[in-house]
């Protein structure tokens, strides 16, 4: 199964409207992205803040609609790991399990079943059956990983997730999501830690304002960006 | 996939209710309470003061005042729910009529417990259930589609225009006030009152009025007129959101 095309984009651009008001005008997110991601590949999409890294990983998910280009989509559930999805602060810890896993697209037995799971793994004891407007910030975040990690679609699109909470829970969250992404599933990585994308992907896609600028295997792509990046800091 | 969408509909509904209910302090007495302190305001004005109505008034105001409220709360909370979730709605790829109908729902089980509070003042008043009761569920659905219908066209229209907000609150202040729902109708001028004929909450209050109140059967073929435009009005508005759908999560934030 291997080598199979999952998704292709061929020159894909997306615009937003840019303003509330009569008349705003639209601007390109993306202006031009191809790129193939072929099954069991893990991609490290790399470039500069407001590059278009995120608005690319909600193409992938099918949340956004490219307005030029094309997605070619084979038979696959593609699921943006979101934390805190749908969360609604006078819930219980429990409640918000259950609504956000439905929200990325499980079903609700299957949450029901995980639901001591995500209790163990979020360490929150009694505070589960809280409602969570209680929790810390750093327990919500500790709910939400917990759940989005029960996701199992067959392309995994990960927006710099690998760590929340504090120092311990990052290591912990890290280690799963890691195991999760070695277990041989698609996936798609945004990160700024060249670290994590060195450890975790074999190929790279570099776009920069919009614009896929290189794709290929992880070091190549690697070697350019950083020889751009001096070049950039040697003109200036 | 669309036993996923029911779970989704059905969950998000209750966990809507029973976030409402940890909200205030007192809870799900609200749900009646609210409305029935905006009931004692119309009588305490139309009823003490203005003594606009006989016999039977307060029957009348009630019953009007409990479908309106489920009617108008159905169109605005429905017809605000895809611009209030427009984040949630940018972050993930879900059926978008979802929003719309879960908020319909909730206004539908908090309707049920304060048509209840109806039927306990009603037979107090001297009017207990009678055999025409049988036809309330029958308009109870037309009512469901009527205000599903203008709540889902303005789901879909909303999100690129919010500004409509502050037309809708006043709007539906005239609709209520022309049909019939504080004060009848006929004691408007005849050509008024005939226009008003046309009018589908008129149609609909009156409907459930003649039930409660009367042991009055509806009128058949008026509801079922209303109930077929109304579905179509609601195949339009589910049609328009459904195409629009790629829309929503690219408008400004």
């Amino acid at each position: 199964m291997s080598g199979e095309t999952l998704i292709e984009l061929e020159h894909v651009g997306v615009a937003f409207s840019a303003t509330r008001s009569v008349g705003g005008g639209r601007y390109w997110a993306l202006e031009d992205v191809s790129l193939r991601l072929k099954r069991g590949e893990r991609l490290g999409v790399i470039g500069r803040n407001g590059a278009g890294k995120s608005t690319l990983l909600r193409v992938l998910a099918g949340i956004l609609e490219p307005d030029r280009g094309r997605v070619r989509r084979g038979p696959v559930s593609c699921q943006l790991l979101s934390l805190a999805l749908g969360f609604m602060p006078y819930l219980t810890g429990r409640d918000n399990a259950v609504l956000s896993g439905l929200m990325l697209g499980l079903r609700q037995r299957e949450i029901v079943r995980r639901l001591p799971a995500i209790r163990e793994f979020s360490e929150l004891g009694d505070f589960f059956d809280e409602p969570i407007q209680s929790y810390s910030s750093g327990m919500v975040m500790r709910l939400a990983f917990s759940v989005a990690i029960q996701v199992e679609p067959d392309v995994m699109l990960i927006d710099e997730v690998l760590a929340v909470g504090d120092a311990e829970f990052q290591e912990k969250s890290g280690t799963a999501l890691r195991e999760r992404m070695r277990q041989g599933h698609t996936v798609v990585l945004v990160s700024h830690s060249e670290k994590e994308v060195t450890a975790l992907c074999d190929r790279l896609l570099w776009i920069e304002h919009g614009r896929s600028v290189m794709e290929g295997d992880r070091d190549s792509v690697y070697e350019a960006y950083h020889q751009q990046l001096h070049l950039g800091e040697a003109a200036t | 996939m669309r036993q996923h969408v029911i779970e989704l509909i059905l969950f998000s509904t209750y966990a809507e209710l029973r976030a409402e209910r940890a909200r205030n302090y007192l809870g799900i007495i609200w749900w009646v309470l609210e409305p029935a302190m905006m009931m004692g305001a119309f009588w305490l004005v139309f009823d003490v003061i203005l003594k606009t109505g006989g016999p039977d008034n307060l029957a009348f105001l009630l019953t009007g005042l409990t479908m309106w409220q489920w009617m108008k709360s159905c169109i605005t909370h429905g017809g605000y729910a895809i611009w209030s979730n427009l984040n949630l709605i940018r972050q993930a790829r879900l059926p978008l009529i979802v929003f719309p109908l879960v908020q319909m729902l909730a206004d539908t089980v908090k309707f049920f417990f304060i048509f209840l509070l109806l039927v306990v003042i009603l037979w107090l008043l001297g009017h207990p259930p009678n055999k025409a009761w049988a036809a309330l569920p029958v308009i109870f659905v037309a009512i469901f589609l009527f205000a599903a219908g203008g709540g889902f066209i303005l789901a879909a229209i909303v999100p690129f225009v919010p500004d409509v907000r502050f037309v809708i609150e006043q709007v539906l202040t005239v609709v209520m006030f022309l049909s019939g729902v504080v004060f009848a109708l006929t004691n408007m001028p005849e050509h008024v009152h005939a226009v008003m004929q046309w009018n589908p909450v008129a149609g609909l209050v009156d409907a459930t009025r003649g039930v409660v109140m009367y042991g009055r059967w509806p009128d058949w073929t008026a509801l079922a007129k209303v109930a077929g435009v109304s579905a179509l009005v609601l195949a339009l508005g589910i049609a328009m959101i459904v195409r629009l759908t790629p829309r929503y999560p690219k408008l400004a934030a």
